[in-house]
């Protein structure tokens, strides 16, 4: 009895070839490869279109690779690991619905439930915005194989929709699947650092240095931290490694510049604030921050300037219309001032300092009536502020209430001059600088793809090219 | 009084018209006086004189077909055609560039702005802020319109007939023969037979004149044929050094594309005459041309040392202090171009924007005011375009915003306002807005970057990744080394690679 060896079918015959070139991402060699099988079976081939798809693909024709998983599939409807290629192009072509439609057909096909196709429709739904959806997709497909980048994208939809605390656990849970990923750890000590558990966040950011020394978003978080706690030299020696890999970010210049104030040293830090402006014309928060930085050096003007361009940035936010009250004080007109203190009462009724300072205004202007009132609304604010985290209250704001308290009980006539512009520094500077860092590097989500503005150019100058008198006849 | 004193005179007072008029009073009674033919010659020719050693506009004929060049890759930092090769320029994201990937000059001198174009299509385009389109061919761009108008002034016919002109006569006649060169090249621009006079007269006084053999080469320079200038100029600044054949010869290596070659002249040329002007800002351009800032400005600041009215050498140098975070200083030295009496558009546009960046409010806005009143119509996309940059810097968005429109108005291409009105759209969440004012930005202005990176984050947060793919490599063939580019490429890659 004769064996003899089963004769390969012609049209598969070089597949393993094919398959041994894309492995090796030899792609002109694939293609060459793939085009004389196609031609010598007049394009009958499955796998070696299905191979030349993914090629195509990867080079970033999607159109193109579209089209060769569909004769793919129309070669062999049976095959799940078509349509789902199919899929995928759909979903790589901004078509999530359509992609939808063939995920739900592929799962009708398939007897058991596979983790790739659960995976993708829930990122389909996040992409249509439809959360509940993604969320039960990706739970199950979590269900189904624990994988790292269905948690990512969780947690992601948690934090979209503002529970940061479900977004915690679900990210723990990922570095429990994966503690050497420094992404999860990053956003994790990111996600701390929004509900206020410094400590935690340090700790996250701190391994996911440990892992990836150069991860600029660790160190942007990090550093603000350590800005947090006044401890402004080490900040700046993580800072220079982020500057070495990203030299024109603009939270990083931003942040090197609350450094150098923190440290009073003004005029770097003013070039290092307006670096991150001329990087990024639409931060208020550099505005703002160049506003501090100016008003403490004294210069009114300018910082006026800046925190008018941080109020046109950002409307509706009291602390600013504080700074600009302050600013319009030194400039002596107190019309202006008492109005931009009146809207900051209106629009921050937390902070009691825009009362203490508005009093300290009042009193300076010899309202006496007035400075009362906003010294009583201070006190209750303060009181409240106790009552919440009492171990978060300047001392210092409570000694200057203080001391104006005692002033106005006894009448004394004699004006205060330093206390406000010496309290403002005090003040606003501890809560500044780290929040401006802070929310740089949660800026995924409003990520706007501004920083590419155009720096103010086109500063040609004609002037008039000369001719040189002339040289040389006989 | 003696016609020929009065001529000589009338010469002397550069009243060429005049001179010509009483020459041509002396010539119609006696066409053999060769006083007068001397002096109408010198006249003619001194009206349309032109210095050859400026640089002239490389037409796209010479730019496309270039046979000269000695490597199709060249290694970095030795070709003007790669600019971007060369490490340690400043980067695009502060400095913006022109259409040749190379950082903005503070002075517009012919070939600052387009640079060496890599395709007809972008040849043909004009470069920014340069509104003449390139001349075909340099032969034929300002050289025959020199002729053509000298024609004109003399309605009698030529004054000399070049064709039947006996040039080896000429040749053996020392004192006419240099005046006749001069009128057939400048002013006939029939550099073939200021070629043939060249040679026969160098060969009658048996190769020793210099100054010969420099008009060999100028001839050579502008037949195209360079190899054969680059010999003449040579052989010349073996007889003897003179600054005007240092400059010719280094434009000869300027036009072979080597710039090392050409700095090598110069420094030849400083080390006989030090402290000449003319060659150490030879010497600047060429850093310029190479992207080498650092050392451009080093020269232009000796160039300062020894002439301090140069007005090139102020306006790179402030244009410079200015794109590095020091306005302040770049405003000094644009108020000394102020006292030195150029007024113009761009000098109270460049002066408001350096008082707006070190905060001199006041000045700001009177600055950019004299700008608009000086601009004419091509110079007026520009001063909106920093006006608009000005009301981003205070926060006005309505404002900037019809002031890049208005820069539109005043010239519809230009790509940068189409970026920023984009960026302004996006921030007022109109996607599909934006997408169209990034479109028609990226498809003028090829050499920027920020609206293919604009335009390939906006499509990649709407989830259409290939057009994103797309579009983050243009912006990385433009800018290397953008990070944010590069992020989002490899974020892109991931995606496709995943099965």
């Amino acid at each position: 009895m004769f064996y003899i060896a089963p004769e390969l079918s012609i049209f598969e015959r070089r597949n393993w070839l094919i398959h041994m070139h894309y492995l090796k991402k030899e792609f002109d060699a694939c293609k060459a490869l793939i085009k004389e099988q196609l031609a010598e079976t007049h394009g009958l081939c499955e796998y070696a279109i299905y191979v030349q798809g993914l090629i195509l693909r990867q080079e970033g024709k999607i159109q193109e690779s579209l089209e060769m998983f569909q004769k793919a599939s129309i070669l062999n409807p049976k095959n799940i690991d078509n349509l789902k290629q199919v899929a995928r192009s759909l979903f790589l072509l901004a078509r999530h619905k359509a992609a939808i439609e063939v995920y739900n057909e592929i799962s009708r096909q398939q007897t058991s439930v596979d983790w790739e196709v659960l995976h993708n429709q829930g990122i389909c739904y996040l992409y249509l915005k439809e959360f509940t959806k993604a969320k039960e997709y990706l739970k199950a497909a979590i269900d189904n194989n624990r994988h790292e980048i269905s948690y990512i994208h969780l947690g992601r939809v948690f934090a979209l929709e503002g529970n940061l605390q479900i977004a915690i656990d679900t990210y723990k849970q990922a570095l429990e699947f994966s503690p050497e990923n420094t992404e999860i750890m990053t956003t994790l000590g990111l996600l701390y650092i929004k509900i206020g558990q410094n400590q935690k966040a340090f700790e996250q950011l701190g391994q996911a240095l440990i892992y990836n020394p150069s991860n600029v978003k660790a160190i942007l978080a990090a550093g603000s931290m350590m800005q947090a706690h006044n401890d402004f030299d080490v900040a700046l020696m993580k800072y220079r490694i982020a500057a070495s890999v990203e030299p024109e970010s603009p939270p990083l210049w931003n942040n090197i510049g609350m450094c150098f104030f923190g440290k009073k040293k003004f005029v770097a830090a003013v070039s290092c604030l307006k670096r991150a402006a001329y990087l990024s014309p639409f931060k208020w928060k550099i505005m703002y921050n160049l506003g501090l930085v100016h008003l403490t050096m004294q210069q009114y003007a300018s910082a006026f300037h800046y925190l008018s361009a941080a109020i046109n940035l950002r409307p509706k936010f009291g602390q600013l219309y504080m700074l600009l009250a302050i600013c319009l004080t030194h400039l002596e007109d107190s019309n202006n001032a008492k109005k931009a203190y009146d809207q900051a009462c209106m629009l921050d009724n937390y902070d009691p300092l825009v009362n203490l300072d508005y009093a300290i205004a009042l009193y300076n202007w010899g309202d006496k009536r007035s400075a009362i009132k906003q010294l009583r609304l201070f006190e209750d604010k303060l009181t409240i502020l106790k009552e919440v985290k009492s171990n978060d209250v300047d001392p210092e704001m409570e000694e200057v209430g203080n001391r104006l308290n005692a002033m106005l009980q006894i009448g004394e006539t004699s004006s205060w001059k330093e206390t406000p512009s010496h309290k403002n520094e005090g003040l606003s500077s501890p809560a500044e600088p780290s929040a401006p860092s802070v929310s740089s590097e949660l800026d995924e989500q409003a990520n706007l793809p501004s920083p590419p503005s155009e720096s103010p150019s086109a500063s040609v100058d004609k002037s008039s090219e000369e001719k040189r008198s002339a040289v040389l006849s006989s | 009084m003696d016609p020929l004193f009065l001529a000589n005179s009338y010469f002397r007072r550069r009243r060429f018209d005049d001179c010509v008029e009483l020459c041509n009073k002396v010539l119609q009674k006696n066409p053999y006086e060769q006083a007068f033919w001397y002096l109408k010659a010198r006249a003619l020719t001194e009206q349309v004189y032109v210095d050859e050693v400026d640089y002239d506009e490389e037409g796209i004929a010479e730019m496309l077909m270039d046979d000269n060049a000695i490597a199709k890759v060249a290694r970095p930092g030795t070709s003007f055609n790669k600019p971007t090769t060369s490490s340690g320029g400043p980067s695009p994201s502060v400095r913006p560039t022109t259409q040749s990937g190379r950082p903005l000059s503070g002075f517009l001198r012919p070939g600052t702005q387009g640079g060496r174009p890599g395709t007809m299509e972008q040849a043909i385009r004009t470069p920014r802020t340069a509104h003449t389109a390139r001349p075909v061919t340099s032969a034929s761009g300002r050289y025959v319109r020199l002729g053509t108008a000298s024609m004109l002034s003399q309605p009698d016919g030529p004054f000399i007939n070049v064709a039947r002109l006996n040039l080896s006569k000429y040749a053996s006649r020392p004192n006419l023969s240099k005046v006749l060169f001069e009128y057939l090249f400048h002013h006939e621009n029939d550099i073939r037979s200021a070629l043939e006079l060249a040679a026969l007269t160098t060969e009658a006084c048996q190769f020793k004149d210099w100054w010969w053999k420099v008009q060999l080469g100028k001839c050579y320079y502008r037949l195209g044929l360079l190899r054969e200038a680059e010999k003449q100029f040579k052989s010349a600044l073996n007889m003897i050094d003179m600054v005007d054949t240092f400059l010719y010869l280094a434009k000869v290596y300027v036009r072979l594309d080597q710039p090392q070659k050409a700095l090598e002249v110069f420094n030849k040329g400083i080390e006989v005459f030090p402290g000449e002007s003319t060659l150490l800002t030879g010497i600047a351009r060429i850093y310029e041309g190479i992207n080498d800032l650092t050392s451009a400005v080093k020269y232009y600041k000796s160039v300062l040392h020894h002439d301090n009215t140069h007005v090139e050498a102020i306006a790179c140098i402030a244009t410079n202090h200015f794109y590095s975070d020091q306005p302040e200083i770049a405003l000094r030295f644009f108020r000394r171009l102020l006292q030195m009496g150029v007024y113009n558009t761009q000098l109270f546009n460049n002066l408001g924007l350096c008082c707006f960046y070190a905060q001199q409010y006041d000045m700001t806005l009177n600055c950019f005011e004299r700008a608009l009143q000086l601009a004419s119509d091509e110079e007026m996309d520009d001063v909106w375009y920093n006006l608009g940059h000005v009301a981003l810097g205070i926060g006005d968005m309505t404002v900037a915003y019809q002031c890049f429109k208005l820069s539109l108005t005043s010239n519809n291409n230009h790509a940068e306002s189409y970026n920023n009105l984009g960026v302004l759209e996006l921030r007022k969440a109109n996607n599909e807005q934006a997408r169209a004012f990034f479109q028609s930005a990226a498809s003028l202005g090829s050499h920027m970057y920020e609206p293919h990176y604009n335009f390939s984050v906006l499509a990649e947060k709407s989830g259409d990744l290939h057009s994103s793919y797309v579009s983050v490599n243009k912006a990385l063939t433009s800018f290397t080394d953008h990070i944010e580019s590069r992020n989002l490429l490899s974020q892109l890659k991931e995606h496709f690679a995943a099965l």
